[in-house]
């Protein structure tokens, strides 16, 4: 079974996507600036922070010097990011050679940011009220963003969430839920393994589709991103006026509450939000793909499985490959089955996203130790999958009775030259040819 | 002219094709379904048979396999 | 699992009428939900209400009965000996212990003296939650009755004993009871006295000091005696499927003066290790010696604990084994660890016919020397009248789990003695009747943890592995071919990879690590094959004992002999000395008593101690691996019997790639030739050849073939220790090996490094 995996494409791809113009905007905000400088490989941070003061161009080839002989292949991926971004531009002076130069807005508004520190277009409030703690905050987070989740992967299961319009809701459940007429909707293979993802990949992958869906409704993205990247750097906790937001920010600050990256509360006169560690980490974590949560899951030798949970939305995911037995206050108790491991399979997930998914949740207790995960249970998963696609069953034709050696050959090459040619015997001058082929392989044979 | 025969292409390990080699010895003359052997790894068959094929593999696997129950 | 299953509370809609009349039918009603999805048995017992320090606490309890203990909790320790002495062990791997609450193991709880209201108290104090009405209303059910009513011997005498006389009066409502009662004096009443209550040690940081005096306050106690013939009658209407007051038997061996004292001490060098001295404490708890059954797993001393009960109750003991070597051994064991003289104690054995002088000593014998009906010489005769005519303090039973249970009623209605111990390493039995044993001897009194032991470095660390063999195209062929199925346990153990693989595994033992190897194969057919072919000793059913003993002699010290093929044999009537490498080549259908103890062939633990703590260089210094065909019934034969080490905690790791691609010809049956005579051989043996070894004096026998039904036995063993292979697991399979990779980096990762 070939491996599909959801493409949790990089934000920064999106962000680099956009039209030269609307990315040279961005660069006018120093929080973009921090913001995409802190998502860059380390090597091409280092190449910004050293071009930061320097006007001229500097040539490519002094650059590379540098840069020892087993390191280009690292220089290269930092130029092609950077030129990507923009953030170098690439010109080739009047000595035909190639230069590299720091695009001069992000130059100067990353200067500025260094010296003077940002100024955030907001202040946080002088509130009396009483603010919610930090563990409430998360508490929020975690509920709202869970409770999220669940309704997108079953709109049974859940509580609606209040903003988020249903038709945005559909938005966000393309590709990951399937819909027949009539039926539930199920989730399909990018929808399973969206669900085993950590919690910054999800939450990318959401904002990826809540930008795209805005743009189609003829909101700027540059805006939007803008906005996302400079939430980021607000201070979680603190209250911020609804009033210093744009109309639009306000509607989008009001679709954010439902995934949890903001709160929102009503005072007597004015009406306010707070960014909880979700939108913190949106910045942190875009280039960092490790998850910062504590994990759970606790598997034993015996393969049976202790998530110290209370989540239904855990409860769903370990049900992906687990049979779950014990539901207790605060723990779940399963086994990890052949049967459902088999049906895990079916559904698309493989054993490595398991196997990943189980080493990256692991419970404190036993994250400490190598490994984490009982060697024979994910010895034995993968065992259970690779026993699953021993026989490989192509449809396909047998060519044979060819008139000479030459034809047979003939035919041999230009089925494997189409990626084709599954099998030739060139004793008995038979050849066969995937089936998809089939249409060249009559035209080619007819010429003959 | 040359001949073409529609079929399915297996490619699998020893024992697996054994199996079908084995599957196909239990059927009567008229409904055998391997078409050629091609080696100890490979064969072509009727291109009606993935289904039922898979089906006496699985089948024959959980023969094999003590699952403990609940 | 035999013994769980049968007290497993199921859940009913309130269906009271629905009652059997069975033994031990107490059901929940439930009251909690049970939600079905996917068709899954899933238990929400998620409304419980946790306590706000739920986090110092270390259990679970659900109200079907099920406890769930965290292994790393500080109170690990006394909840596992709280939770062993009340609920069967489900299983027992390194962090999280499963329990389950049955009315058996309450019976056995009760038994070693802890009340109902103590179990209630302590497992509610160690309750992350509180306990579930269901449980306490189960508990106070099933205990109901049990331990109401004792069996005491004294002065030769039988009382049936009380706290509570209206339960007397109601025995003697009953016909049998009532008519075996020996009234004293023509006294009507009831004798009264007075016992000593329990005092749990162990317990009383969690018990408050109103329970704590409780439990100290002297307990007035009614009797009524019976007539000595009438006693086993007695305990039998007294079981659950008759009165459900089932008795507890204990001796009062500190006032027995009618019976002749034996005076042997335990030597000081015998220092009992911390679970020893538990289980003894289960056993001698208030003062009496209690009857019941005691499980250690082989290697972890039961001998010194059969020992040290005899030299605390210091009276007339009788010893039963199960073979003559067996015999030999419990001798041996007895002079080694107490002061007993060599004129106190006497084997009987058909080759040995020994008496003791003096008036009280130890008898060692097998049960089949006890239990045989047939005719004996007048020698022997003269012992078994004796052994009938004696009151024994103690009657100690080893591998009580491995004799039929007719056997033992037979034994236990000859013999008189007033305390029964039973040791075992496995509380799993072929014939089923585990519920029989726990009557006729009394209650489990103490389990040990194996993963524990091995921890404290009692026991040694095996590392199990299961090796898989691919089939070879040749032999797979044969083995699906309709017309072999009786050939089809001779093909997958004479599969030629299998072959190779064993090989590989005992050169490399023997010259790497200068091992000592016991190679085990049920199948005779392959025994005389791989030991001729590889030119090893071997010792099954024929073999003169002479000859056995020369070949385990030069086992034991030759530098040049370190590998020895085993029939099951090698279970039995054998003393094998120490090996630390075991290999499986064939074993489906052996008994699951059998893998337990050929595992204890090698779990005595070797080296110093400090060296098999973890990180020190002999950290897994014991390998038991079991060679499985793929693609064959042996897969499922071998997961199935993994169950029982699994449930203890050990891990199975598979191994594929032995040996390594790369050999050729310096293993045997390399070339297809070699191959195909060996096939033609397997395929003209006859079919009773071909088979399992039928042992005569194996007393297991009887049981195996009733049980053959129910195939499929516990745990192989197998062990590999990655670290040694891995400059051996590279590369892709190839030629006869198993499947070609159908994505070779995913191949790749189960060869790689180990870390261990």
């Amino acid at each position: 079974m070939p491996e599909v995996r959801i493409i949790a494409k990089n934000f920064m791809d999106m962000v680099a996507s956009l039209p030269a113009t609307k990315l040279d905007n961005l660069y006018h905000n120093a929080f973009i600036c921090e913001a995409i400088l802190r998502s860059l490989p380390p090597l091409a941070k280092k190449y910004v922070l050293q071009m930061l003061y320097i006007i001229e161009p500097i040539v490519t080839t002094s650059m590379e010097a540098w840069v020892a002989a087993e390191g280009m292949s690292k220089h290269r991926v930092a130029i092609d990011k950077l030129v990507q971004l923009r953030l170098f531009t690439e010109t080739v002076d009047r000595k035909r050679e190639t230069t590299y130069r720091l695009n001069p807005t992000f130059q100067k508004n990353l200067q500025n940011h260094i010296l003077h520190g940002g100024v955030l277009p907001r202040e946080p409030m002088k509130i009396n009220v009483r603010l919610p703690s930090s563990a409430d905050l998360d508490a929020y987070a975690s509920g709202q963003w869970e409770s999220f989740l669940l309704h997108l992967i079953s709109s049974t299961e859940a509580e609606a969430t209040r903003n988020i319009s249903s038709s945005m809701m559909k938005i966000f459940q393309r590709g990951l839920l399937s819909q027949r007429d009539r039926e539930a909707p199920m989730l399909t293979e990018s929808g399973f393994q969206f669900l085993l993802m950590d919690t910054n990949a999800q939450l990318w992958y959401v904002i990826r589709e809540y930008i795209t869906h805005c743009e189609e409704r003829g909101v700027d993205t540059s805006d939007l991103i803008s906005f996302l990247l400079e939430l980021s750097f607000h201070v979680s906790g603190e209250a911020y006026n609804m009033n210093t937001l744009s109309h639009s920010q306000g509607s989008i600050v009001k679709d954010l509450a439902d995934l949890g990256l903001v709160k929102l509360q009503q005072g007597m006169k004015e009406s306010w939000f707070i960014p909880t560690k979700l939108a913190i980490n949106l910045s942190i974590s875009l280039s960092d793909a490790s998850s910062r949560k504590q994990g759970y899951v606790v598997v034993e030798t015996n393969f049976r499985l202790y998530a110290y949970t209370t989540s239904k939305l855990h409860c769903e995911i370990l049900r992906l490959f687990a049979r779950i037995e014990y539901q207790l206050p605060n723990l779940i108790v399963g086994a990890i089955t052949k049967e459902n491991l088999y049906k895990a399979f079916q559904n698309g997930i493989t054993s490595d996203q398991i196997i990943c998914f189980l080493q990256q949740n692991a419970h404190p207790r036993v994250a400490e130790k190598v490994p984490s995960v009982p060697e024979n249970v994910t010895d034995q998963i993968r065992l259970w999958e690779s026993d699953l696609n021993r026989v490989e069953m192509t449809p396909s034709h047998l060519y044979d009775e060819f008139p000479s050696r030459d034809a047979f050959e003939a035919a041999c090459d230009f089925a494997r030259e189409y990626g084709g040619l599954l099998w030739e015997d060139s004793v008995k001058m038979r050849v066969i040819v995937k089936a998809e082929t089939y249409d060249h392989m009559k035209r080619f044979l007819r010429q003959k | 002219m040359v001949n073409i025969i529609k079929g399915l292409y297996i490619s699998c390990d020893i024992p697996m094709a054994q199996f079908i080699i084995n599957m196909n010895a239990a059927l009567p003359h008229s409904q055998k379904f391997i078409l050629h052997v091609l080696d100890d790894t490979h064969l072509f068959v009727r291109s009606d048979m993935a289904g039922s094929i898979r089906d006496k593999i699985s089948e024959f696997r959980e023969q094999n396999t003590y699952e403990k129950p609940a | 699992m035999g013994h769980g299953e049968k007290g497993r509370p199921s859940k009913r809609h309130k269906a009271k009428e629905d009652h059997r009349a069975e033994e031990e039918e107490v059901y929940y009603t439930e009251d909690f939900e049970d939600i079905n999805q996917d068709g899954e048995n899933k238990r929400d017992f998620t409304k419980l209400e946790l306590k706000p320090d739920h986090a110092n606490r270390p259990l679970w309890a659900c109200a079907d009965g099920r406890i769930f203990l965290e292994t790393f909790s500080p109170l690990y320790k006394q909840a596992y000996d709280f939770l062993i002495a009340i609920a069967e062990p489900v299983c027992r791997p390194e962090s999280m212990h499963e329990y389950n609450l049955t009315p058996h193991s309450l019976y056995a709880a009760v038994s070693v003296g802890l009340e109902t209201e103590t179990v209630i108290s302590v497992l509610n104090k160690l309750s992350k939650t509180k306990l579930p009405k269901e449980m306490i209303d189960f508990i106070h059910a099933s205990t109901a009755n049990y331990g109401k009513v004792k069996l005491v011997l004294k002065k030769n005498r039988y009382f049936v004993e009380s706290p509570f006389p209206e339960v007397l009066k109601k025995l003697l409502k009953d016909e049998v009871i009532s008519r075996s009662r020996i009234a004293s004096e023509g006294n009507d009443g009831f004798t009264i006295s007075k016992s000593l209550g329990e005092i749990e040690g162990r317990h009383e940081e969690l018990l408050n000091e109103a329970q704590l005096a409780a439990a100290a306050e002297e307990k007035e106690a009614h009797a009524f005696e019976v007539d000595p013939a009438q006693v086993e009658n007695v305990k039998q209407r007294c079981l659950p499927n008759a009165l459900n007051y089932p008795m507890l038997e204990e001796y009062d061996f500190r006032n027995d003066t009618v019976n002749p004292d034996l005076d042997m001490e335990l030597k000081p060098q015998a220092q009992p290790r911390p679970y020893q001295e538990k289980s003894l404490s289960k056993m001698f708890g208030n003062g009496r010696a209690r009857s019941g059954i005691i499980v250690l797993p082989c290697g972890a001393g039961k001998s010194l604990v059969g020992v040290s009960a005899a030299s605390r109750i210091k009276k007339s003991c009788l010893c039963l084994a199960t073979n003559a070597v067996s015999v030999d051994q419990w001798a041996f064991q007895f002079k080694l660890w107490s002061t007993i003289r060599d004129d106190q104690i006497c084997r009987f054995t058909s080759d040995s016919k020994e008496r003791f002088r003096g008036n009280a000593g130890v008898v060692v014998t097998t049960y089949n020397m006890v239990a045989f009906g047939g005719k004996r010489s007048e020698e022997s005769e003269k012992i078994i009248e004796e052994i009938r005519n004696r009151e024994w303090g103690l009657l100690l039973m080893d591998e009580v789990h491995v004799v039929p249970a007719h056997m033992f009623r037979k034994v236990i209605s000859i013999t008189k003695s007033h305390c029964k111990l039973g040791l075992t390493a496995t509380l799993v039995r072929e014939d089923e009747r585990i519920t029989d044993l726990n009557f006729l001897i009394g209650p489990k009194l103490y389990e040990a943890n194996w993963l524990d032991l091995v921890k404290g470095g009692f026991i040694a660390n095996v590392q199990c592995a299961e090796v898989w063999c691919p089939m070879t195209k040749e032999f797979f062929a044969e083995y699906l071919r309709k017309e072999n199925s009786k050939k089809k346990q001779a093909l997958y153990v004479m599969n030629p990879n299998k072959f190779r693989a064993c090989e590989f595994l005992i050169r490399f033992h023997e010259e790497q690590r200068r091992d000592k190897i016991i190679v085990f194969a049920d199948n005779l057919f392959a025994l005389i094959e791989y030991a001729k072919k590889l030119k090893k000793p071997m010792i099954y059913g024929a073999t003169s004992h002479v000859e056995r003993t020369k070949i385990l002699e030069a086992f034991k010290t030759s530098r040049d002999v370190n590998t020895v093929f085993l029939s099951k044999v090698g279970d039995n009537s054998i003393d094998i000395p120490e090996a630390n490498v075991i290999i499986q080549i064939s074993s489906h259908a052996g008994s699951r008593r059998q893998e337990a103890q050929r595992l204890g062939r090698i779990l005595r633990a070797k080296g110093r101690l400090q060296d098999r703590m973890a990180g020190g260089k002999e950290e897994y210094n014991a390998f038991f691996y079991s060679l499985v065909s793929t693609d064959t019934q042996e897969m499922y034969y071998s997961t199935k019997r993994q169950q029982f080490l699994i449930d203890q905690g050990y891990s199975f790791k598979v191994i594929t790639g032995l040996p390594p691609p790369d050999t050729g010809a310096e293993l045997s049956y390399y070339s297809l030739d070699e191959q195909n005579k060996l096939l033609t051989k397997v395929l003209t043996a006859g079919d009773d050849q071909v088979g399992l070894e039928i042992l005569d004096e194996d007393t297991d026998d009887v049981a195996l073939q009733k049980a053959r039904r129910s195939m499929g036995s516990m745990s192989y063993m197998s062990g590999a220790n990655g670290k040694i292979y891995m400059e051996y697991n590279t590369g892709r399979n190839k030629g006869q090996m198993r499947s070609k990779p159908k994505d070779p980096t995913k191949r790749h990762q189960l060869f790689k490094k180990r870390f261990v």
